[in-house]
């Protein structure tokens, strides 16, 4: 039943959060592949179409998580896109898909602070799948 | 011991008593001197950490910190004078140095005990200039938010955590003028093992800790006309709100405030006192069913978010010892969403629903995994009692003026049992009411419980049902759980029941509460959840008309298939957190 599980794509330049998200979500029957850099994201979606994307924010460049998401909405509508990112604790930026206005510019349809923990990840992926 | 009147110390001149093992600070505080403090914490030893409390000994002319100091007869002090106000103005512009001044735009504006100080002593420009701090907000935690940049340095969030709760998950680390507050590895407050009980954001003095808070996320939905936004209130927030609104401590003010809710925007308003009834229905016939046949015992209660986070942190061997029940706040959440979305025809996309609780740690509960069923979180957000006085003045309503009502049918009613589970023994209160009633199918005869109401951190009662001698206990704050709890590891303990809540006193002293000067406010708060079950008939959650029409006509019984899959939980260890 592989072809059923949903498909998932982490894309981080830090291992440490992909590596225990990647082990979870695997646990929980879905297909995880990853990259660890916006170039390697837009290659791995050359011949992967994810169901749900992970995104880090900062990365090759200071706003490669919502060059992602623009892309990645562009090409494939339908695909939910989670922007995970440390910017507030880094630099002090919030950002957010609270509100309508948010929503729209970023493309995310959630964006969560970091750390995060695994089991939040997948609650929020969950309810984003409606499961 | 009894302390006894022992002697006098001289004060600007005049004679004060003062008793066996007095500070200087509460000899002063018992005579009606007030003297300002930033690192005090009524209760705990005196750390002498922010020097606020200085008072300046007449016979030598040296400044001694009040908090740290003994009261004794040889002392002679002057508490306000030239020296004194000098020096804590210069501690202040000190804590001033590094400080953002950004209060305008900060959650504690009007409420912080430093911009207090300093307007009363006179701090009118930034005197001594000092680096920032840049270290940025940590908004990680779904309860907390901690802001580095605004703290002192006072340590009372360090004491607390690890004092009062047993939690540590905040320490000082760093030397000299790199000390800061942090968590182990400075990782984020989200992966340490902060259990969200927010007693933290009461202690601390400035805006460094405050709630995560969800005030903007209920506006948007208020006024989204796709929106239905229910709103349920607990049990501690009506007894403790009016102290919000310059009232005094300890007035129920549960009919202006179902109101006051309707003029903000909410279109439905329920009492969580309600779903207190049904966690005891659901509490009661589990404790019945343990005892009777064999289960892992003592049963603990699950209603407390921080500690059944608490519970899978530092004692996962003992999370089958806790209910499986959920809280009352997710109970009534998921029963809006799967029953009275149903009996209203509104589909459950379009329900908000909303909680108001005494409580940081509700924020967590509400992200929790298990609150999530098909995509539909239980409760879509949760403010604290502070952030509901917030919200009621942003919509300028005037309580003193507004006409009380009740709370929504049919999740309005409720019985005085529910309502006690804002103190610390109540819901063990309530749960012996209905338990002795579904045993013995009579009631019992005295049905106020006094034992479990004293002040005490810790207390046990035994009661006779039919032939059977349940064992059951009250412990309230995470500190004095832990004594208890590790006696239960090594089976040092023939409890059958044991409530545990995370806050010193319970949900009335909660992380979320109002920040009042009344030292006795707990207390009174407290007194006024009994009386309420003094003056009301309807004690007893299993007489609920609304709760037996549910079961008649949704859940079936307690126990049943149905009231598992919408009003149990698990748990599990966390082995994540740091």
């Amino acid at each position: 039943m592989e072809e059923l599980n949903k498909k998932i794509m982490l894309v981080d330049d830090d291992p440490d959060f992909i590596e225990p998200i990647k082990m979870l979500l695997e646990s929980h029957n879905y297909t995880v592949k990853t990259a660890n850099s916006e170039e390697g994201a837009i290659k791995l979606l050359e011949t992967y179409k994810p169901d749900l994307a992970v995104l880090d924010l900062m990365m090759d460049n200071f706003d490669s998580g919502f060059i992602l998401s623009h892309k990645l909405k562009k090409l494939y509508p339908d695909t939910l896109v989670i922007i995970a990112t440390g910017v507030a604790k880094e630099t002090g930026f919030r950002f957010s898909s609270d509100s309508k206005y948010g929503e729209n510019w970023t493309n995310a349809d959630l964006i969560m602070d970091k750390g995060i923990r695994p089991d939040q990840i997948l609650k929020e992926i969950k309810k984003l799948f409606k499961e | 011991m009894k302390e006894q009147i022992m002697n006098t110390m001289t004060v600007n001149g005049k004679d004060i008593p003062i008793e066996t093992g007095d500070t200087i600070l509460s000899a002063l505080g018992k005579a009606g001197i007030n003297i300002p403090t930033l690192c005090h914490i009524e209760g705990l030893p005196p750390t002498g950490a922010c020097r606020i409390c200085v008072v300046e000994d007449t016979k030598n002319g040296a400044l001694i910190p009040s908090c740290s100091f003994p009261a004794s007869e040889r002392l002679s002090i002057l508490t306000h004078s030239v020296k004194v106000l000098k020096a804590r103005k210069t501690i202040v512009e000190l804590l001033l140095a590094n400080h953002p001044d950004d209060c305008l735009y900060c959650d504690r504006n009007l409420d912080c005990s430093l911009q207090k100080l300093a307007e009363e002593l006179g701090v009118r420009h930034r005197r001594i200039n000092s680096n920032r701090i840049t270290q940025y907000v940590d908004t990680s935690s779904p309860a907390i938010m901690r802001d580095p940049g605004k703290c002192i340095l006072c340590g009372k969030c360090v004491r607390t955590c690890e004092e009062i709760q047993g939690v540590s998950a905040l320490d000082f680390s760093g030397r000299g003028s790199k000390t800061k507050i942090s968590t182990a590895f400075d990782i984020s407050l989200n992966l340490s093992t902060c259990v969200g009980c927010g007693q933290c954001v009461n202690a601390c003095p400035t805006g460094a800790l405050v709630e995560r808070s969800s005030i903007h996320d209920v506006i948007e939905a208020i006024q989204d006309p796709e929106k239905i936004v229910v709103i349920q209130h607990a049990p501690a927030v009506s007894v403790s709100l009016a102290e919000e609104f310059g009232l005094e401590a300890g007035i129920d003010i549960a009919g202006t405030m179902a109101t006051a809710l309707k003029q903000v925007g909410f279109n439905f308003v329920f009492d969580t006192a309600f779903s207190a009834d049904l966690t005891i229905m659901e509490e009661a016939t589990e404790l019945v069913q343990r005892i009777t046949q064999g289960g892992v015992l003592p049963m603990m209660t699950s209603c407390c978010p921080s500690w059944v986070k608490f519970a899978e942190t530092f004692y996962p061997e003992l999370l089958p010892n806790i209910s499986s029940c959920k809280s009352p706040q997710q109970m009534l959440g998921s029963m809006i969403k799967h029953y009275w979305s149903e009996k209203m025809n509104i589909p459950q996309e379009k329900i908000y629903s909303v909680s108001v609780m005494p409580c940081t740690a509700k924020k967590f509960e509400i992200e929790r995994e298990e609150m999530v069923s098909k995509g539909t979180s239980d409760i879509d957000a949760s403010l604290t009692t502070r952030e509901l006085a917030k919200l009621i003045r942003m919509h300028s309503i005037d309580m003193k003026k507004v006409v009380p009502s009740q709370s929504d049918l049919p999740f309005g009613e409720r019985s005085t049992a529910g309502k006690l589970f804002g103190a610390s023994g109540g819901v063990m209160e309530a749960a012996i009411r209905s338990a002795y009633w579904m045993i013995t199918g009579t009631e019992l005869e005295n049905l106020v419980i006094t034992e479990l109401r004293n002040k005490q951190d810790y207390r046990e009662i035994a009661v006779d049902i039919n032939d059977l001698k349940v064992k059951a206990a009250v412990v309230s704050g995470l500190g004095n759980a832990r004594k208890i709890l590790d006696k239960i590891k090594t089976k040092d303990c023939d409890l059958h029941f044991l409530e545990i809540m995370s806050c010193p006193g319970g949900c009335i002293n909660g992380g979320g509460q109002p920040k009042s000067i009344d030292k006795d406010a707990v207390i009174k708060r407290m007194k006024a959840l009994y009386a309420i079950d003094k003056n009301e008939e309807q004690n007893v959650s299993h007489k609920n008309s609304a709760i037996i029409e549910l079961y008649d006509k949704f859940l079936k019984k307690p126990g049943s298939h149905k009231a598992h899959e919408l009003l149990h939980t698990t748990y599990h260890k966390r082995t994540d957190l740091i």
